[in-house]
């Protein structure tokens, strides 16, 4: 038998955050404080990324680092916030600029719609949405959203376009250097928003071998066909979360959503956390060592 | 059995707003939530009256069990003995849109009289003065759950004529609107706010008002009401918490951070 050699597919964070082009289009991954990619949008920000497009259900500090540093310039989205605390500081300044532009769809509509850009079909129905400002209102889309009448029953149903972004961007727990990605807890949209990419970056807390990944294939949520390169980065959602892996940092979080009501307070961030250091290893050492470990989950606790 | 109300000064708004939100779920049922109050509601009816309720959060928690307070609805402690953790196809897709879901709870930034929601602008559309946090998937579980519950506080500018953005629809302008629209979900049936609750007629489906919380006068909730409030001919006062209700709620959140503690 011959045992094929085992693809390794790992770049750094700086290797991939450099294939993303100015105004591409990404799909972006984690959902609320859940594995949002937050290394990227850092190094995103370091890269000095403009007028990307952002496809995501619900997310948060993250997209609103993207907004403040003028990365993203327009979103097809259902929800931000920092939830718990406040609507997101940042995002809402570029509004108000002209900087950013929202379409707003639902969780529902964005999930399939990731669903529909992964299966090669160009939209899918559903039943929200309907009677709503939602499908009557549309800020850049030629078309955002249509009620047609069923050719089999007759009932009305909403449909959304598919999509299918340049890149999808994910952070998950695990990945093998193949590329084949598991996740704790919940999927957000991942799943499918994954499988949408023409192009797909996992990023991980940890690669593990892929003996690891093929004793326990049924926790596989993305296998590597539909995966391009794999980037290790430990406490890659910090301050946010990843299940069973870290908690996240509410004081660092709250210190953001205070200082970034303010442009100058927002700059001031970005110097000290994003643009004052050269990539990520050194965020974390700014954060520190102490800091990090008491967020470390309490197993059997997942946080 | 005898229950054991708690004096009105025994307890903060908040607290009579959790438990009337505990209140309106039935043992048994499948119960959409957010974050926030509709949490700790939801929380409180499964160690009281409704143990069988089986909770979900649309980043794909169900059945969760959760014993301490989450701040994000895709927070890891709702994983806690949950039965299930999948994604937003199945909670928002399979689950609610497949028929399977009872009661959903919602917050709301506006309000009309015919129960409709905006979560998404306040202002107009093309220069709006404050940009929400959007649908989320409030107007998925609007549209689709067999009934829905709404908590939020009352205050003229958020119970309104005419909303400035229709996030989700209640009854549009009403009764047939919601079937006309292709809507599967039943729409809402309790308002829970700081000052009373209210329901919807179910001829016209129009909103009335259904309870007035204690200390509180009718005058003062029209005052605090920027639409036309259809007025039963007797209005009772909100039922009481109990001292087991109470004593459950504050065991919840014991920290305060969605119910502050009474002084």
């Amino acid at each position: 038998m011959v045992e094929a050699p085992v693809e390794d597919k790992r770049i750094t964070l700086k290797e991939a955050a450099k294939m993303v082009p100015d105004g591409a289009h990404l799909f972006w991954g984690g959902f609320g404080f859940q594995r949002p990619p937050m290394a990227f949008a850092h190094e995103l920000v370091r890269q000095k990324r403009r007028n990307l497009t952002i496809y995501t259900c619900g997310s948060e500090m993250d997209i609103d680092i993207l907004s403040g540093a003028y990365v993203a310039s327009r979103f097809e989205l259902a929800f931000f916030a920092i939830e718990g605390i406040g609507l997101a500081p940042n995002i809402q300044r570029r509004i108000r600029e002209g900087a950013i532009q929202i379409e707003d769809y639902t969780n529902l509509a964005m999930a399939l719609r990731f669903l529909g850009g992964a299966l090669g079909v160009p939209f899918m129905p559903l039943k929200s949405m309907l009677g709503t400002d939602l499908v009557a209102k549309t800020r850049f889309r030629q078309k955002k959203a249509e009620v047609v009448k069923c050719p089999f029953t007759g009932e009305k149903v909403v449909l959304v376009p598919s999509v299918r972004p340049d890149f999808s961007i994910v952070h998950v727990p695990r990945v093998d250097r193949e590329g084949n990605a598991q996740i704790d807890g919940i999927k957000g949209e991942d799943v499918e928003g994954a499988r949408a990419g023409k192009k797909v970056i996992v990023m991980a807390e940890e690669i593990v071998d892929t003996e690891f990944i093929r004793s326990q294939p049924d926790q596989t949520v993305i296998p590597n066909i539909y995966v391009t390169h794999v980037v290790e980065c430990p406490w890659g959602a910090y301050p946010m979360m990843v299940y069973n892996y870290y908690d996240y940092d509410m004081e660092h979080v709250r210190m953001y959503y205070e200082q970034c009501k303010t442009e100058e307070g927002w700059q001031k961030y970005r110097e000290e956390y994003i643009t004052g250091v050269d990539n990520h290893v050194e965020f974390l050492q700014k954060i520190g060592i102490e800091r990090l470990l008491k967020l470390k989950a309490k197993k059997p606790l997942p946080y | 059995m005898k229950k054991n109300y708690a004096k009105p000064d025994e307890f903060t708004t908040l607290e009579l707003m959790a438990v009337c939100g505990a209140r309106a779920i039935k043992n048994g049922e499948v119960v959409f939530v957010g974050t926030g109050l509709p949490m700790i509601a939801a929380m409180l009816a499964k160690r009281t009256h409704a143990p069988k309720a089986k909770i979900v959060y649309e980043a794909g928690f169900i059945d969760s069990n959760a014993i301490d307070i989450a701040l994000s609805i895709a927070d890891s402690r709702l994983g806690y003995r949950a039965s299930a953790a999948i994604g937003l196809i199945e909670t928002l897709g399979l689950l609610l849109q497949g028929g399977h879901v009872d009661v959903g709870f919602v917050g709301a930034a506006q309000i009309d009289e015919y129960g409709n929601i905006n979560t998404t602008y306040i202002g107009s559309f093309e220069k709006p003065s404050v940009r929400l946090p959007g649908s989320g998937g409030g107007n998925d579980i609007i549209s689709s759950a067999r009934r829905i519950v709404v908590i939020m506080t009352h205050e003229k500018r958020k119970m309104v004529k005419k909303l400035d953005y229709i996030t989700s629809l209640g009854y549009l302008d009403g009764p047939g609107a919601r079937e006309k629209a292709g809507l599967i979900g039943g729409g809402p049936s309790l308002v829970v706010t700081n000052l009373c609750q209210m329901d919807f007629d179910p001829e016209t489906k129009h909103i009335r008002l259904a309870t007035i919380h204690p200390g509180v006068s009718l005058q003062h909730v029209l005052e605090n009401t920027g639409f036309d409030l259809t007025i039963p001919e007797s209005v009772s006062t909100t039922e009481l918490p109990t001292y087991e209700e109470l004593d459950i709620l504050r065991a919840i959140d014991p920290h305060g951070i969605y119910i502050p503690r009474p002084k």
